[in-house]
């Protein structure tokens, strides 16, 4: 009997916790991947404003369920454990026709309705709608109309801006030429357009998530996802995962878009458009090296300039310093995948690694020269991959392996990235902030 | 037919005797002597059942310290307990292990042992193929966690993605055995099926009609028709998956232009129905412990049967819902939307009736009581997160972040796993002759419940506040902490509560035979179907004399009936409406050496196939023993000679004694091991 | 295991009672437990297929990156199949025979036409054999392409059935040498021969899938 009203207290407190618990993740904090709070655009915010009445309506159901058992628990429960001389009975009802068509038809109308909602909502949100951006590239206008290829390879996001007359939306990523800008780990994006993301991998499946923008869609190798738009209000920063399992590193493949004003973003793409910028006696020396000539190094950069084409160029692109020596083909032979981060505008991302590790402190904004040195003396302490060939029949890495540089040559390296490019806003590092 | 081995009553006056000898060399079947061996070699479906609980008790205990290894690495960011490479195939066995070797086999143990009893049979159709099938489920799963001994486990996630799954991206061994031990595993679930349908569809006593048995069992029915359905098309995806990693084909192979969701696709259409194979039996159970200890009788009967139907059948046309962010294209995430939706309504049926039953009813709150209510509210959270997932747009935000592993545990934990301890504190002294104390049963319920919310509830927070799943590690910014914390903590108090559980079954049996082993009793619970009608624990014959079933709940009605008043009014006790299992003159199929022989060939196989094709050949050759042994063995106890030569034209002949059947043995082989011979 | 062992006399006399009530005794569905659970792994069995032949949907237009063909078309060598699959078919006939002969209780022609069955199948299954050969040679390999993965899968499995048909086949004659192939045989045979015609129309799918429809 003590027993029974104590479990009852108990239960009371239990169901109350579930409920609370469940109300609770109505109004969850304000994590940077937050589904339901500090969303940033149109698609993010109808799904969110779905979910909301959808919650309540669950928490109706859940509700008037937990009501009916703790009704029929206080009304109808027999107190105390012997019960075996009980000869009690009570009505022995087991049918009752207009119950049974309510408890059909009621949920049925309630899916009903809800499946209506869903359906117009969920088709508003494959619906796509042209705009065109007028953009100036390498000083010509061009209408484009917002696409950015995405690709998901272990463990990091590339994203491709084809501003010609590409059709963008093949099969395989590997056949699409050239692009005009190809970044890695961010993707910049004008603020208040929609834009569309074409979806594909190089290697395993990923998923691309940006939770505050749109629901997620996954990276298929070998297919391009039906088309999927992301929009921004306002500029900023905003946070994404990979959520599909993609092997080891998976928690550690991360990206952000960074939405800009559309002067910025104008900048932005005149930035990108320009190979590395090099001192008059450092191109120089390039263009000797070019030659084919092996001009004894000078300074700083010139070491690097050396170490980046031996070393870094068989896959990493730096375009300007190893264009010469870094192909397509080769990478493909080094990499599972095929493809590493181009690496000649590194220094306008506020984020390397997959997007775990920040370019710039986001409190002094001073270049992260500590981390990235860190990464350069051995990326698996960093990241976790499979810097190593994948078995005996295929020499192919999954990662960045641990190059033995020196101290030295890490330190011209660090000096060539700190270089590749102009430092981003101000507002940017300090929204980025990864760590 | 030596096939059917069922039991046979004999007639009346015919008295056993000491055995006789009748020396069939090799062939004879052993004889059951109350060793070991009975278990080994049983064909008993009572036996096996038990024998499928304990295994996946077992397993149960190694799936359970693998999630507690994943509660310990996340409850604090940048987790280092695990390095990623372990992480993720401890995330992966677990899954497996939970979902195909715990509460599969717990659902399987169930429906063997209650079954045939409960539709009033002797045994199943196919006794030897039962215990075939025991077999080769256990020899499975050890199987797969051997992984961990030669180079880990899976790495893939349970769901194994392609091309995640293949050689390049998964060099060590682990999705070898992933694959051929849940392809052994979908053997035994597969015989199994075949003769848990047969048995049900033709075992049933006079009266028996289909729409006279109990809920449990229609449950089941329609599991081992989702089985039977199912683990074909997962076969056939693993089989795809071995030849490519062992044999260079190239289904998954992207850069030879596969298409990587046609893993998905086969995953699915079987992956779906298997969630509604590890619930169904849940919900079979819960339809048994609520009415018994409602005091009422199920409300609803004939909708509870046609809406497990219905989700039996609906469940086949949900499947891409896990696809809805795979890119299959806007108009099949529609379709596959609302009939995802709609799947709920059948499952609403069912939970609104259990309302009903116990409305109005004299509830006693007993342990396995508890469990029951504890499956429809807890169930009642996993249906209506599993609604908002439906909607697909809501879905792109919530898949594969922790949202939905809240909504899975909620459905699996909080409705499979519970409903089945509610059926082990209510089948216990039934199976096992005594009772499971009710104190430590109750503080074994309320931990685990606890403990369940306390470590699933927050997931639905976490998984809102954008923690993707399958991740070892995460950043202090991203705000996880907290309720990664307050899982991690809760995970521990179900682990509490589970030992509980352990404690109780040795606390009571020592608390038992302190007491001088009282016996429980045929009824202890005051109980509505058949297999409450024998002597507990159930005799090895289940039933003296065959019953004549009237209605449902028969074993009920016999002990109650109607005054003029249409109240309640008892007419017979237990003890006299049930048999009390003195029968000794039922013949009963004897022990077979030759389950565990041919079970024991196809995991040698698989390590020949993985290791060495050398191995393959012991394999093989235990394999073909067994085949033949089970042809040729004699079709039961020779001194109970008593079927296959009815027709027999030559009874002169002693040879004819042995090979007389072996064709009908053949057939029956066909249905045991056509996929074993298949697949070598 | 219940302690009841007989002794002689009581089988004898209980020999009786069990042909009342057992042996042929009538199930619940009014079909013997075998021919159930046979009906229920052919059912099953069409799953497999089912996710076979799929698969073969999917890969079948996936003809590229192979220097052997243009299409399949070009190495298929449909006359030499078709016969085959005609030889199949006709084992089908002779399976229908062989049941009809032992429910007549003929227990010779029963046998004929049983070992007939198997021997067209094992025409077919050499056929098959040869133009696998054929396909290799012709530098086809299971991983050549998806096409060449799905088609050796399919017709694999396919040609495993048929095998595993055969032995039953053989066993069903070979196995009754001794008790005799008599009428009480006929679920036997009526059992090998469900499983018999099923994997024929099984393959009937199978040949106009793979063989007929062009690749457009």
């Amino acid at each position: 009997m003590t027993l029974n009203s104590s479990a009852a207290r108990r239960y009371t407190r239990v169901a109350l916790v579930v409920l609370a618990t469940l109300l609770l993740a109505a109004c969850a904090g304000d994590a940077e991947l937050d589904t339901r709070s500090d969303l940033a655009g149109p698609e993010a915010r109808d799904i969110e404003s779905f979910m909301r009445i959808l919650l309540w309506v669950t928490y109706a159901v859940f509700a008037f369920v937990m009501a009916i058992s703790f009704e029929a628990w206080r009304r109808f429960r027999i107190r105390g454990d012997d019960y075996t001389d009980d000869d009690e009975w009570p009505e022995q009802e087991d049918e009752n026709s207009l119950l049974e068509m309510l408890f059909n038809t009621v949920p049925a109308l309630i899916l009903l309705i809800v499946g209506g909602f869903t359906i117009i909502l969920h088709m508003e949100l494959n619906s796509e709608e042209t705009n065109l951006v007028t953009l100036d590239v390498a000083g010509s206008a061009v209408e484009w109309e917002p696409q950015v290829v995405v690709v998901g390879q272990q463990w990091w996001w590339e994203y491709q801006y084809h501003f010609g007359d590409v059709d963008v939306d093949q099969e395989r990523v590997e056949t699409l030429p050239n692009a005009d800008i190809v970044t890695a780990t961010q993707m910049v994006i004008p603020v208040g357009q929609e834009i569309e993301l074409e979806i594909t991998s190089r290697d395993v499946i990923h998923s691309h998530w940006i939770p505050s923008l749109n629901g997620k869609r996954d990276a298929v190798p070998g297919r391009q996802s039906a088309p999927w738009k992301i929009q921004a209000d306002e500029p900023g920063v905003f946070f994404g995962q990979c959520t599909e399992f993609c092997g080891l590193s998976h928690s550690r493949m991360r990206m952000q878009v960074v939405a800009l004003e559309p002067a910025d973003f104008q900048a932005w793409v005149n930035a990108q458009m320009e190979g590395y910028p090099l001192e008059a006696d450092d191109q120089a020396y390039l263009e000797a090296l070019v030659a084919g000539d092996t001009p004894a190094a000078e300074n700083s950069t010139q070491r690097a300039i050396n170490t980046f084409r031996g070393k870094c160029a068989s896959c990493h692109l730096m375009e300007n310093i190893a264009d010469d020596v870094w192909s397509q083909e080769r990478v493909a032979e080094q990499l599972v995948a095929g493809a590493a981060p181009n690496l000649t505008h590194f220094a306008t991302r506020t984020t390397f690694a997959g997007g775990i590790r920040n370019v710039y402190d986001p409190d002094t904004g001073d270049f992260n020269e500590t981390d990235l040195r860190e990464w350069l003396m051995n990326p698996a302490d960093i990241k976790a991959n499979y810097a190593q060939p994948a078995n005996d029949d295929d020499p192919r890495m999954r990662g960045m392996p641990n190059l033995n540089l020196t101290t030295e040559e890490i330190d011209d390296l660090v000096g060539l990235l700190k270089g590749a490019g102009e430092k981003p806003a101000e507002f940017i590092i300090e929204e980025t902030g990864v760590e | 037919m030596a096939i059917i081995e069922e039991p046979l009553a004999l007639e009346a006056g015919e008295d056993a005797v000491a055995r006789v000898e009748r020396p069939l060399g090799d062939l004879t079947r052993p004889q059951a002597d109350g060793s070991w061996k009975d278990w080994l070699f049983t064909v008993d479906h009572k036996k096996i059942g038990i024998m499928y609980g304990v295994a996946a008790m077992f397993f149960f205990v190694i799936g359970g310290a693998e999630a507690l290894l994943i509660r310990i690495q996340l409850a604090t960011p940048n987790g280092t307990l695990l390095s990623p490479e372990v992480y993720n195939q401890v995330f992966t066995m677990h899954g497996v292990t939970m979902i195909f070797l715990v509460i599969m086999p717990l659902a399987a143990a169930f429906a063997n042992y209650l079954l045939p009893l409960q539709i009033g049979a002797r045994d199943v159709a196919f006794p030897r193929m039962n215990a075939l099938s025991l077999w080769i489920f256990l020899f499975g799963g050890i199987f797969l966690n051997t992984a961990w001994l030669f180079g880990g486990g899976a790495d893939g996630g349970w769901f194994n993605y392609a091309p995640n799954s293949s050689v390049t991206f998964s060099p060590s061994n682990g999705i070898d055995f992933y694959a051929l031990g849940l392809q052994i595993t979908g053997i035994a679930s597969l015989v199994s099926a075949i003769n848990l349908i047969t048995t049900v569809m033709n075992m049933r006593p006079k009266g028996m009609t289909l729409m006279r048995m109990p809920i449990f069992t229609w449950m089941n029915l329609v599991v081992q028709f989702l089985l039977l359905f199912a683990v074909p098309v997962i076969s056939i995806a693993l089989f795809q998956l071995t030849f490519d990693r062992l044999f260079g084909s190239v289904f998954f192979n992207t850069e030879a232009g596969a298409d990587p969701l046609l893993w998905q696709h086969l995953f699915w259409i079987f992956g779906h129905p298997e969630v509604y194979i590890l619930i169904l039996p849940s919900f079979g159970i819960i339809s048994e412990v609520i009415p018994t200890f409602s005091r009422k009788p199920i409300f609803g009967y004939k909708f509870m049967v046609i809406s497990g139907v219905a989700i039996g059948f609906m469940g086949w046309g949900v499947w891409a819902h896990h696809m809805f962010v795979s890119g299959i294209g806007p108009i099949s995430v529609a379709a596959f939307s609302l009939s995802t939706m709609f799947i709920a309504v059948p499952t609403g049926v069912k939970i609104l009736n259990w309302l009903a039953t116990i409305w109005g009813g004299r509830l006693r709150f007993t342990t396995a009581m508890l469990f029951a209510v504890g499956v429809v509210s807890m169930f009642t959270i996993g249906g209506l997160s599993g609604v908002t997932h439906s909607i697909a747009p809501a879905d792109t935000q919530q898949t594969d972040t922790y949202y939905i592993v809240a909504h899975f545990h909620y459905v699996i934990f909080g409705g499979a796993l519970l409903g089945i301890f509610s059926g082990f504190y209510f089948w216990w002294p039934k199976m096992f002759g005594y009772m499971l104390n009710e104190r430590i049963g109750k503080w074994n319920f309320w931990l685990q419940i606890v403990g369940f919310n306390v470590t699933f509830g927050p997931m639905h927070i976490l998984g809102l506040q954008g923690m993707s799943r399958r991740i070892d590690t995460y950043d202090e910014d991203f705000g996880f902490e907290f309720w990664n914390l307050v899982a991690s903590i809760g995970s521990f108090i179900i682990a509490a509560g589970i030992a509980i559980f352990f404690y109780n079954i040795f606390y009571s049996r020592s608390q038992w035979k302190k007491a001088g082993m009282p016996n429980p009793g045929p009824d202890p619970w005051d109980a509505r179907s058949l297999e409450w009608m024998t002597a507990s624990p159930t005799p090895e014959h289940n039933f003296d004399e065959d019953i004549v079933v009237e209605g449902p709940d028969e074993f009920w009605h016999r002990k109650y009936g109607y005054d003029e008043n249409h109240n309640v009014v008892r007419i017979a006790t237990a003890e006299e409406v049930a048999q009390d299992g003195s029968n000794t003159n039922v013949h009963l199929p004897s022990p077979s050496y030759y389950p565990i022989v041919l079970a024991a060939g196809l995991p040698i196989i698989a390590y020949g196939l993985i290791f060495s094709l050398w191995l393959c050949i012991p394999g093989a050759a235990l394999l073909i023993w067994g085949m033949v042994g089970w042809i040729f063995e004699h079709p039961d106890d020779p001194n109970a000679a008593h079927d296959h030569h009815d027709d027999h034209h030559d009874d002169d002949d002693p040879e004819a004694l042995e090979t007389g059947d072996d064709d009908d043995d053949a057939k029956e082989l066909v249905a045991a091991s056509a996929d074993a011979g298949d697949e070598n | 295991m219940s302690d009841a062992v007989l002794t002689p006399d009581d089988v004898a006399g209980h020999d009786v009672a069990a042909h009342d009530d057992h042996g042929h005794h009538e199930t619940n569905t009014g079909i013997s437990n075998n021919k159930l659970a046979m009906w229920l792994f052919l059912s099953s069995d069409c799953l497999l297929f089912g996710a076979l032949i799929s698969t073969f949907l999917l890969y079948r237009t996936n003809i590229s990156d192979n220097t052997v063909w243009e299409e399949p078309a070009d190495v298929f060598d449909i006359p030499f199949t078709s016969l085959s699959s005609f030889i199949l078919l006709m084992s089908s006939l002779t399976m229908v025979l062989a049941l009809s002969a032992v429910n007549r209780d003929d227990q010779r022609n029963g046998r004929i036409w049983l070992l007939t069955t198997a021997f067209l199948g094992m025409v077919f299954i050499g056929g098959q054999v040869y133009e696998f050969t054929v396909f290799r040679e012709e530098g086809l390999g299971f991983g050549t392409n998806t096409w060449t993965s799905a088609f050796f899968t399919l017709t694999g499995f396919h040609g495993v059935h048929v095998s595993v048909g055969i032995l039953l086949l053989l066993g069903t004659v070979f196995g009754t040498r001794k008790s005799g192939l008599g009428k009480e045989k006929g679920e036997t045979v009526e059992l090998v021969g469900l499983y018999w015609h099923f994997v024929d129309i099984v393959w009937v799918i199978i040949f106009t899938v793979i063989y007929l429809i062009p690749i457009g």
